[in-house]
């Protein structure tokens, strides 16, 4: 039943603002959560079994009828929707006490729940429109959670991010439209064989050229990521580790490799492209993020660092280069979705996000600077936590294709990662703890066991990583590696 | 009798370690009794097992021919007892002597694991087994060092890197061997000692001679005998560290390698020895402190023992066997007396010391017999077994090595006359108030073991024939007749004239020096002292310049100030200086482009469209 991962949170998030009225507070927390547990229980238990003969395709039936909305499941999708709700099941249980005092809980988990269902249509779409449809309810959730704490900044923020992100929704959607005109279909094998039937080489060229810039957006690849320093901070804490963690991934990242992969072919020019961008990210955005006061600002530069890694593992196009970026994509997907947690817990018992103002929080919050600190080292890239298997995996793919000068960046830049993710343990949970945080307290339980899980998480998937790596990250990469199939014209 | 037996002095001396580690340190008086009663128990139980003489043990272990293998045979089994003893007279000793120790827990412990430890090695007729032991000992090593106090950490750090060079020799060796022969087990093996074997024999044999502490890895041993507690330097160097070494060395020439007397590798060793024996006991003679002027007797005498076996002539290496033993006897005993002496005076320096022999006259009798006879005099058994030596080494044909050998007795002699002139007669020091003689536990194992000196040498029969002929057994050459004990105790022949001719060259340097000296013994070693050349050589050891450790460790000091200054901080400022530079400039470069005007960010964005849609189509067309 594919179109469970849909409907489930939709349903929930239907039904949650009514049942706030009744109870406000518990009973959205343990709907909500359950809706993310059954998602990963069973996204991990059917999911297998669903797709064990193949890829899947499910025709929607209303009322017996059939309508216009097919969606399909298959290694790649699969993955994704594990890593979803893996991420947002931590996300809903840190937000049970983070968002004690913003209020209207059950608005908010609806809006969470609703983002949810449209990274999972997304994820499961099988054609062109479909994307643009659950990119927007994911976009639009998203646009309401980051303005959720209403003050200044996190309405300016909200705006610039709209704005920025509607820019991107079109440029999508004039390619999608493209597309239907050159050869009437929408489903991505149907425009895919279209376009290899039709001599529509320019044209198709400038579709993915709009692919390439709107995703882009979706993903803040440099020069494409400006909204986003300013949006990740603002939103509360459980948010900002979803977005970073999995909406810029999935609408940005996963849709473009989905529509590049099954419907142009990845050719050695958009390879490049990708490889070029994905470089330029990793390492301006690494710069960046070493120059930031703010500590929820730094976590978002270093995101933009890091979607410049996994574009380049996918970009690079071999098999092990699309494996490497996928698992960075998991990996990185646990790590950010931790340290935003851990940003948050901070700014809960400090007040600030000023990394200035910090130090030797250490002292009254070990659990969260022990747990910052394994985020830190997994997307740093520090052995034997997840992050090095999947930098080195990228790195190694890089060295194997040949493409020498783009592996030495990638190390260069994963120095640069350690060094500003040591410059926030130091700041903030190192050394000697100031005078006016000496009566401040760990976060609260649920909370703290959020961090932990992630942190764990972070760890196994770090000394397990070949478990991992063969039993869900490979069957995804070999999704991606069995669908090139080139239509652009190539011309070197 | 039962093959099990064989665990026993390894598992009894490991349990009573545990023991004496876990009890408390109050409980003074369980402890004692326990260890001399447990070191009684063993030396029953060492002469049992020499009355067995034959007894295997094997539990299969890893596979791949490693065993737990423990064979019992005369070699072992007298090296048992000789351990056994020595344990008991260390224990009986050790109650007075270290009973205010504050680390007096460990100290039992370390020295009842290390009895344990050398009697499993000695008893190993695998490698493997051997192996362990053998680094086992390595620990106790370093722990009884440390016991001394602060200053002797660096000692024992000293002490540990030497010994484990060595042993990593040994291990190398070992291996050499077992790709040579294909088998660990010792009693199997057999090789003359040519092209890798040869290899084989000089790294074992460093391990060997490495152990019983000769030239070049004997330099931690002085240091030791300033740092270290004395019972240890009268325990490991002089006793438990000689027999070990020696045993491995002889089982070396013996057992594992066919040496055959004028081949090289006999050289090799015959040179080693008598290196060792002549520049160590130059070292000895201008010593001002009484325990540093032993530790270098200590390794001058191994030079005899490595000397005899390396001769490969029957005599030789029973000489050298027999002086192992005599020596362990009348070292252990010196420097007893010696603890003895700086436990009722304070000191051991021999300018503050001088005419004790009256206020104790059983540690100077025990000192008198021990020094006679590590000098060699007749008839005490230093004479015998040295005698044996020369002999061996003369019928060689090398005499070179038979001089040298003469030339360390003259040496020996000069020194201990000085040593006991100062210390025991001549005129009674202002340095030190009124003493007492040292209680019982203390003068009881220095009278025994002067006793034992005494009775090896005028009953020189007994040992050799005892213990040290049959040792030889199956290793002369068939027809060869193994009488070397008839010219013994003869001092109508031409080797034991020179000897003594030695000896009283000896006497007549001392009372040279002493006049000299304005009648001041400790001052006697002068004249040798101030010779010309010999003067500088002696200014530079006494910098540690031979000393192959502490030039390593300068030379390891240098490399790495070179690597420091020449690559490590370069590369250092680079990292700090350089890229931090560049990276905050590249860093706030890019930070000044952000400057939250939307208007610029829609235009990077429709730039960046622009820029895409230009690539692909110049290249498309």
């Amino acid at each position: 039943m594919v179109f469970l991962f849909v409907a489930v949170p939709l349903v929930v998030a239907g039904v949650l603002p009514l049942l706030g009225k009744l109870s406000k507070r518990v009973l959205p927390d343990i709907l909500s959560n359950l809706t993310f547990l059954f998602l990963l229980v069973y996204a991990a238990t059917a999911g297998r079994q669903i797709i064990a003969g193949g890829p899947v395709s499910q025709q929607i039936l209303w009322f017996g009828e059939p309508v216009q909305i097919l969606l399909g499941l298959d290694g790649l999708a699969l993955f994704m929707l594990m890593a979803i709700a893996l991420v947002s099941l931590c996300a809903g249980i840190f937000s049970i006490d983070y968002m004690e005092h913003y209020g209207a809980k059950a608005n908010y988990y609806a809006l969470f729940l609703i983002m949810v269902a449209g990274m999972n249509g997304l994820v499961l779409a099988k054609d062109l429109f479909q994307v643009y449809l659950f990119l927007e309810v994911a976009a639009v959730a998203s646009y309401a959670l980051v303005a959720y704490g209403l003050g200044y900044e996190e309405l300016e923020a909200a705006f610039k991010y709209l704005l920025l992100s509607v820019v991107a929704s079109a440029f999508v959607l004039i390619g999608v439209t493209v597309l239907f005109g050159l050869t009437g279909s929408l489903g991505f094998e149907a425009v895919g064989r279209g376009l290899q039937e039709l001599p529509a080489g320019p044209m198709a060229a400038l579709c993915a050229a709009l692919f390439v810039a709107g995703f882009g957006l979706k993903a803040a690849l440099i020069p494409f990521h400006a909204w986003l320093p300013d949006a990740h901070p603002s939103a509360p804490a459980p948010i900002s580790a979803m977005l970073s963690g999995l909406l810029i991934k999935v609408s940005g990242i996963y849709a473009l490799t989905r529509i590049f992969f099954s419907v142009f072919g990845l050719t050695s020019l958009l390879s490049n492209l990708l490889m070029g961008l994905g470089v330029i990210s990793a390492v301006v955005a690494a710069l960046l993020a070493l120059g930031q006061k703010d500590i929820k600002r730094m976590l978002a530069y270093s995101s933009i660092s890091q979607v410049g890694y996994i574009v380049l593992g996918i970009g690079l196009g071999t098999p092990l280069g699309i494996l490497g970026g996928l698992f960075h994509l998991f990996n990185h997907a646990l790590a950010k979705g931790l340290l935003f947690l851990t940003s948050g817990s901070v700014q809960m018992a400090t007040g600030t996000r000023n990394l200035d103002e910090m130090g030797g929080l250490a002292k009254r919050m070990p659990w969260t600077a022990a747990t910052n600190l394994v985020g830190s080292l997994s997307i740093a890239g520090v052995p034997p936590l997840g992050g090095f298997w999947s930098k080195l995996v990228i790195i190694m793919a890089l060295v194997q294709a040949g493409r020498w000068p783009y592996a030495v960046i990638a190390v260069l830049a994963s120095v640069l990662t350690l060094w500003y993710y040591l410059l926030i343990q130091r700041k903030a949970f190192f050394g000697k703890i100031e005078e006016r945080w000496k009566d401040i307290r760990e976060a609260p339980f649920w909370m703290t066991a959020a961090t932990v899980i992630l942190a764990l998480l972070c760890i196994g998937v770090g000394i397990f990583f070949a478990a991992v790596l063969k039993s869900w990250v490979q069957p995804a990469a070999d999704v991606l590696a069995q669908g090139v199939t080139a239509v652009i014209p190539r011309g070197r | 009798m039962s093959p099990n037996l064989l665990l026993a002095p390894i598992l009894l001396p490991a349990a009573l370690a545990v023991f004496f580690f876990l009890v408390p340190k109050r409980v003074r008086l369980v402890r004692e009794i326990l260890s001399v009663a447990g070191s009684l128990v063993l030396l029953y139980l060492a002469f049992a097992l020499f009355e067995v003489k034959t007894l295997g043990l094997k539990i299969a272990w890893l596979g791949m021919g490693i065993d737990f293998d423990l064979r019992l045979f005369h070699f072992s089994s007298f090296i048992l007892l000789g351990l056994a003893g020595f344990l008991f007279l260390i224990s009986l000793y050790s109650t007075v002597k270290m009973k205010d120790n504050p680390r007096v827990r460990e100290y039992y412990a370390y020295v009842f694991l290390s009895a344990a430890l050398a009697n499993g090695a000695v008893l190993s007729n695998n490698f493997v087994p051997l192996v362990f032991f053998w680094e086992g000992l390595l620990l106790t090593l370093y722990g009884l060092i440390t016991i001394g106090g602060k200053e002797a950490n660096r000692t024992a750090v000293k002490a540990f890197i030497i010994s484990g060079f060595c042993d990593f020799a040994m291990i190398l060796g070992i291996g050499l061997l077992w790709s040579i022969t294909g088998t660990l087990t010792l009693s199997e093996i057999s090789v003359k000692p040519e092209g890798l074997a040869a290899a084989s024999f000089i790294l074992m044999m460093i391990g060997a001679i490495g152990k019983a502490g000769a030239m070049p890895f004997h330099t931690w041993i002085p240091d030791a005998a300033i740092d270290a507690p004395v019972t240890f330097m009268a325990f490991m160097p002089a006793a438990f560290e000689k027999l070990l070494g020696i045993y491995l060395l002889a089982r070396i020439t013996l057992d594992l390698f066919q040496l055959e007397a004028r081949t090289t590798m006999s050289i090799v060793l015959m040179s080693i020895g008598a290196l060792t024996i002549v520049l160590a006991v130059l070292m000895a003679l201008i010593q001002k402190d009484l325990k540093k002027l032993l530790s270098f007797h200590a390794v001058s005498q191994v030079g005899y023992m490595i000397l005899g076996i390396g001769t490969g002539i029957p005599i030789g290496i029973a000489g050298g066997i027999f002086h192992m033993i005599n020596h362990a006897m009348y070292k252990c005993g010196l420097f007893l007396s010696a603890g003895s002496v700086e436990h009722r005076a304070g000191t051991t320096e021999l300018k503050k010391l001088g005419g004790l022999a009256r206020e104790m006259p059983l540690t100077a009798a025990g000192f008198t017999v021990c020094a006679l006879a590590i000098s060699g005099v007749w008839p005490l058994n230093g004479f015998v077994s040295k005698e044996m030596v020369f002999r061996g080494a003369l019928e060689t044909g090398y005499k070179v090595f038979a001089v040298a050998a003469w030339v360390g007795a003259i040496f020996t002699f000069a020194s201990f006359l000085k040593a006991g002139h100062s210390v025991f007669f001549g005129a009674r020091s202002q340095d030190v108030p009124k003493v007492k003689e040292s209680p019982s536990p203390l003068v009881i194992p220095i009278l025994i073991l002067a006793l034992l000196c005494i009775t090896f040498g005028v009953y020189n029969k007994l040992p050799l024939n005892e213990f040290i002929q049959p040792i030889l057994a199956g290793h002369v050459e068939a027809g060869a007749h193994l009488d070397f004990t008839a010219h013994a105790l003869s001092l109508l022949n031409p080797v034991a004239g020179i000897s003594i001719l030695c000896l009283i060259i000896a006497l007549g340097l001392h009372l040279h020096g002493w006049n000299r000296a304005g009648k001041k013994a400790f001052l006697a070693s002068e004249p040798i002292h101030n010779l010309p050349v010999l003067h500088n050589l002696y200014n530079l050891s006494e910098a540690r310049f031979f000393d192959l450790y502490e030039q390593g460790v300068k030379f390891l000091i240098g490399l790495s100030t070179v690597l420091s200054r020449a690559v490590d901080r370069p590369i250092d400022y680079f990292f700090e200086k350089v890229v931090t530079a560049v990276g905050v400039k590249l860093t706030s470069l890019f930070q000044k482009a952000h400057n939250g005007q939307y208007a610029n960010y829609l235009a990077w964005c429709l730039a960046g469209l622009l820029a895409i849609v230009g690539i692909v189509s110049l290249v498309v067309k």
